[in-house]
């Protein structure tokens, strides 16, 4: 029999956590897909539906490339919108090519319990016992968390470096170190000692910093090379950038901070939209009142919950003289054009705050 | 006399013009890209050189816009490098300084540009397809044996324009046959292809847009009367047309390098040399990042498109 | 007093619930009024009103509102989220009442169904109608009686179908989609009619009795949540066997068909064409691909009809 490889999609930096949660509770030999590359999305949408959006063509593309380079073991998630019905569909496009594998289902439509996560990893790993699960599960979590916050402080800060790529190499150490994690501890410890280093990197910051606020569709808020790198850019510019939606806000605040978020907006909107696209609202008129300088809405071409939301946002912006720009991202989308359109937001952005 | 040069290296077409410390116009050109911007700037050069023989004019400002601004941009050492949205505004400013709104439909690309107090304040380009667009017109003019210089007169002569899909280039293209082949007239259909047009553009890129006057309409197809006429309908007030509209972002990158001085000197004799562009894939990394090289006489001059420091080449 | 007059859209849930609407408002004195069926104006307004990437289906419904605006006092705009437990309506459903609240100007009366949160269709009828000053008895009995109605409605029609479908020698086409895809003069319409001109029977896939819906859906998917998609998915399942071919159409770019569909299209094994219609009324292709469409049915309905009198 055929050695077990377990894979999946990449999401940004999360397949650190991802691998090291299956490596502690699988006995199979943990794989990521292959890095993306201009040639995962060709593939991706070479076999995707046609006017799917984009997400479901990187993860294709992701799984085609993953199963070449010999995995066998495939998992995918789910979530709120059309995301939630992705895995049935690729795992039939996957068989009709011809591929051979396992095909493992994280969450089934929106809601997910430990219960079943524990079933399903007890399925991979029949000697899994619950104390072990529980065990790493939590340590995952707590090191996403740990992630998202050092996140925070590199997209505040990244634009404004003094030695080139000094952020992003101290980050792709932690990363490193991160993944060899063994203990609560010693997590813990990491973090704070990195939290230190980060903070000792030479910056230079002016006080009044043109920031901007990233929201939109989670996907290509978390996945770089989906929005073209499009954070990397606003540093280059030296923008201040807060970007809300990351993991840790998806499994724990969104559904705390729901009636909060409502609560906030009742002039806008008295019910969810789906996904995020109440949130994003709510986000555009917190950006308003905060003082930001603009708002980047990021999506993928058809993302039907943001299409939902997009009026609303165009009108808190409108009434708050927020000035805002929405990009939609598809496989036909040139690099060129993102470019001419952000560089446009900031000369625009630049004027504005040079007349206060 | 101080000089300042603008170029605007579009798909379709290479606009440049010279100008003086007061913006007045000294010399102007406008060619065919034909697919070779360094070709294309080269004949401009030449082409604005004999406007100016016989003034003693120093170039003393450059700046660059349009898609190809960053490759112009290293090839003739501008201090100013532009996208062409802020150019725009800046250029149309400077002739018409209470302008509201812009309008612009160029080869390729159509934009919006809303100005409060003289700053931009919103815009908008198009997203997605190039339906609706110079590109599109001449195309169908092509198909229909019509000059695209026409097009604009042959408009106004209907009384019944026809209704045409323009959403997506190839259902307003087997629209435009059926059209044709059930019996419509000529100039009804060129009529209807200038409204959908318009509305194309309202819908795209003017959505959810406060159009304020004054409006000023530019770009290659403000050339089109019968487009022209069409903004004014749904609009419903009058759409100005700059006889130098298409000149706008290059008279934008002049005017802003006025401000910033070029560092190197600049001679027309640029032309003699050899400029040369090169796209390598950059292996050291994952991300495999596409990087131009621009070399001038086989010497490296400039690169970009790397993401990380790993696809940085030494000059 | 003077009676409180509803607009209602006739787009999106129209096409479930009009008759339900119509009944339930004129059991409690109420006037209505009905948007026409869409027409060129009624479009360029949704096109107007709404995101250029927003789905031909939702542009119409925009447009819609906008006819009915300086017509009636409220205009109804349900919100739907979930009407079956684990099941989920696309998420235009969700945004529709505070999209249009933000987009126009106008008194709307809404109902909101949240079936996993305990909120069902009774229970939301009845707010609204407590919203419009009616009594409560006066609702209930409202409601009762135009769920009676709608039932024998969608019976009738349903049976004529089924009787269709028994009795006629024909070429047999489904026509699968959601109903206001189906029924809309800009979307479905054109494509009925073209088939019509062309002598074939329609079964429409909404007309379709619910009550083994697991069981045909599983046959083709086993995860779609979507609770309009899967009957559509059921009902193409039901009558595979009973047509000849199977016309989907897809009003661009809708969601939850981009997948539905990819499903659809890859385990059903008669012919199928999946049409998507966008806002281009470029019916020149469209008659081609319907003519030839049918050609290969006829083409292989001739050949069963040898091979079976062989």
């Amino acid at each position: 029999m055929n050695k077990k490889i377990i894979s999946f999609p990449h999401l940004g930096n999360y397949y650190v956590p991802i691998s090291f949660l299956l490596k502690k509770v699988t006995s199979f030999e943990v794989k990521p897909s292959p890095p993306i590359t201009k040639k995962t999305v060709e593939l991706g949408s070479k076999h995707s539906p046609d006017f799917v959006c984009i997400p479901f063509k990187y993860n294709l593309g992701n799984f085609i490339e993953t199963l070449e380079n010999g995995a066998n073991i495939l998992i995918q998630a789910g979530g709120g919108c059309r995301y939630g019905y992705y895995s049935e569909v690729q795992e039939k496009i996957l068989r009709d090519l011809g591929y051979e594998f396992e095909f493992i289902n994280l969450i089934d439509g929106d809601h997910f319990t430990v219960k079943e996560l524990f079933q399903t990893f007890k399925k991979l790993n029949p000697k899994l016992s619950f104390i072990k699960f529980a065990y790493y599960t939590l340590l995952t979590l707590l090191m996403i968390r740990y992630m998202d916050e050092i996140d925070q402080y590199i997209r505040n800060n990244i634009g404004f470096e003094e030695v080139e790529n000094s952020f992003s190499e101290l980050q792709k150490q932690m990363l490193d170190d991160f993944s060899k994690t063994r203990s609560y501890f010693g997590l813990t410890h990491k973090f704070l000692s990195y939290r230190k280093k980060f903070r000792k990197l030479k910056i230079n910051k002016p006080k009044d910093c043109l920031k901007v606020g990233i929201i939109g569709e989670l996907y290509t808020s978390m996945e770089p090379f989906s929005s073209f790198f499009l954070e990397k850019e606003l540093a280059k510019m030296k923008i201040q950038v807060r970007r809300f939606t990351n993991v840790s806000y998806l499994l724990y605040q969104k559904k705390l901070h729901r009636k909060k978020m409502l609560k906030y907006i009742p002039e806008y909107c008295k019910y969810t939209i789906g996904a995020d696209g109440m949130d994003n609202v709510y986000r555009s008129k917190y950006l308003a009142m905060e003082g930001y300088d603009g708002i980047i809405h990021i999506k993928p071409f058809g993302c039907t919950p943001e299409i939902g939301a997009i009026p609303i946002i165009r009108k808190v912006c409108e009434d708050y003289h927020m000035p805002v720009i929405f990009f939609s991202f598809d496989s036909a989308t040139s690099d060129t054009g993102i470019k001419t359109r952000l560089e446009a937001f900031y000369d625009m952005l630049k004027e504005r705050k040079d007349r206060l | 006399m101080k000089g300042y040069m603008g170029i605007d290296i579009g798909s379709i077409s290479t606009k440049g013009v010279i100008i003086d410390s007061s913006n007045q116009i000294i010399a102007k050109e406008y060619i065919w890209t034909k697919g070779n911007p360094i070709e294309a700037v080269k004949e401009l050069l030449k082409k604005l050189k004999t406007q100016v023989q016989d003034q003693d004019i120093e170039i003393v400002g450059i700046g660059t816009t349009g898609s190809a601004r960053k490759l112009i941009g290293a090839m003739l050492n501008a201090s100013v490098i532009k996208n062409e949205i802020t150019a725009h505004a800046i250029g149309t400013l400077s002739l018409h300084p209470d302008v509201r709104t812009i309008f612009e439909i160029g080869g390729q690309d159509s934009k919006i540009i809303l100005i409060e107090d003289g700053i931009v304040v919103d815009y908008a380009m198009n997203t997605l397809c190039a339906a609706g667009t110079g590109a599109f017109l001449s195309s169908q003019a092509e198909r229909l044996g019509v000059s695209v210089y026409d097009f604009g007169n042959i408009a106004l002569t209907s009384k019944n324009p026809a209704k045409i899909a323009a959403r997506c280039t190839v259902f307003a293209e087997s629209d435009l046959v059926h059209k044709l082949q059930i019996g419509y007239r000529k100039e009804d259909i060129i009529a209807g292809l200038c409204k959908s047009v318009v509305s194309n553009y309202l819908n795209n890129v003017g959505k959810g847009k406060k159009i304020r006057e004054p409006i000023i309409f530019q770009g290659g197809v403000s050339k089109n009367i019968g487009v022209q006429k069409a903004f004014e309908e749904e609009a419903g007030t009058s759409v100005m047309v700059d006889e130098n509209g298409h000149l706008m972002g290059a008279l934008g990158v002049a005017v802003l390098s006025k401000k910033k001085p070029i560092t190197k000197q600049f001679h027309f004799s640029i032309t003699d040399d050899h400029f040369e562009t090169k796209g390598i894939e950059c292996h050291k990394c994952p991300n495999h990042c596409e990087i131009i090289c621009v070399r001038k006489n086989n010497q490296l001059i400039d690169f970009w498109g790397n993401r990380c420091s790993n696809g940085s080449l030494s000059k | 007093m003077n009676k409180i007059k509803i607009g209602i859209p006739k787009a999106l849930l129209f096409y479930h619930y009009g008759d339900l609407w119509t009944h339930f408002f004129e059991e409690l004195g109420c006037d209505i009024i009905i948007s026409p069926n869409t027409n060129q104006e009624i479009l360029d307004y949704g096109n107007k009103f709404s995101v250029d990437e927003a789905c031909l289906a939702m542009k119409i419904y925009m447009g819609h509102i906008h006819y009915l605006l300086d017509k009636c006092d409220y205009i109804l705009v349900p919100r739907i989220i979930c009407l079956k437990k684990n099941e989920k309506l696309c998420t235009n459903f969700s945004a529709l009442y505070d999209l249009v609240r933000n987009t126009f100007q106008k008194r709307i009366i809404h109902y909101n169904i949240d079936v996993g949160k305990k909120e069902d269709e009774a229970y939301a009828f009845t707010t609204m109608g407590l919203e419009l000053g009616f009594s409560y008895r006066k609702i209930i009995k409202a409601y009762k009686i135009a769920k009676e109605k709608e039932k024998i409605m969608f019976e009738r029609r349903l049976s004529r179908q089924k009787a269709m479908i028994a009795n006629s020698k024909g070429l047999k086409i489904l026509i699968a989609s959601h109903p206001y895809n189906l029924y809309d003069d800009f979307i479905g319409k054109p494509i009925i009619r073209l088939l019509e001109e062309n002598h074939a029977q329609i079964i429409y896939s909404d007309l379709y009795d619910e009550k083994y819906l697991e069981q045909d859906v599983s046959e083709i998917s086993k995860r779609n949540y979507w609770t309009y998609n899967k009957k559509i998915m059921a009902s193409i399942h039901h009558y595979q066997d009973n047509v000849d071919g199977i016309i989907l159409i897809t009003a661009f770019p809708c969601g939850p068909d981009s997948l539905s569909n990819e499903m659809i299209l890859r385990k059903v094994k008669i012919p199928i064409i999946n049409i998507v219609v966008d806002d281009s009324k470029a019916e020149a292709g469209l008659i081609t691909r319907i003519e030839s469409f049918i050609d290969i049915l006829e083409e292989r309905k001739g050949k069963h009809y040898e091979q079976e009198n062989h």
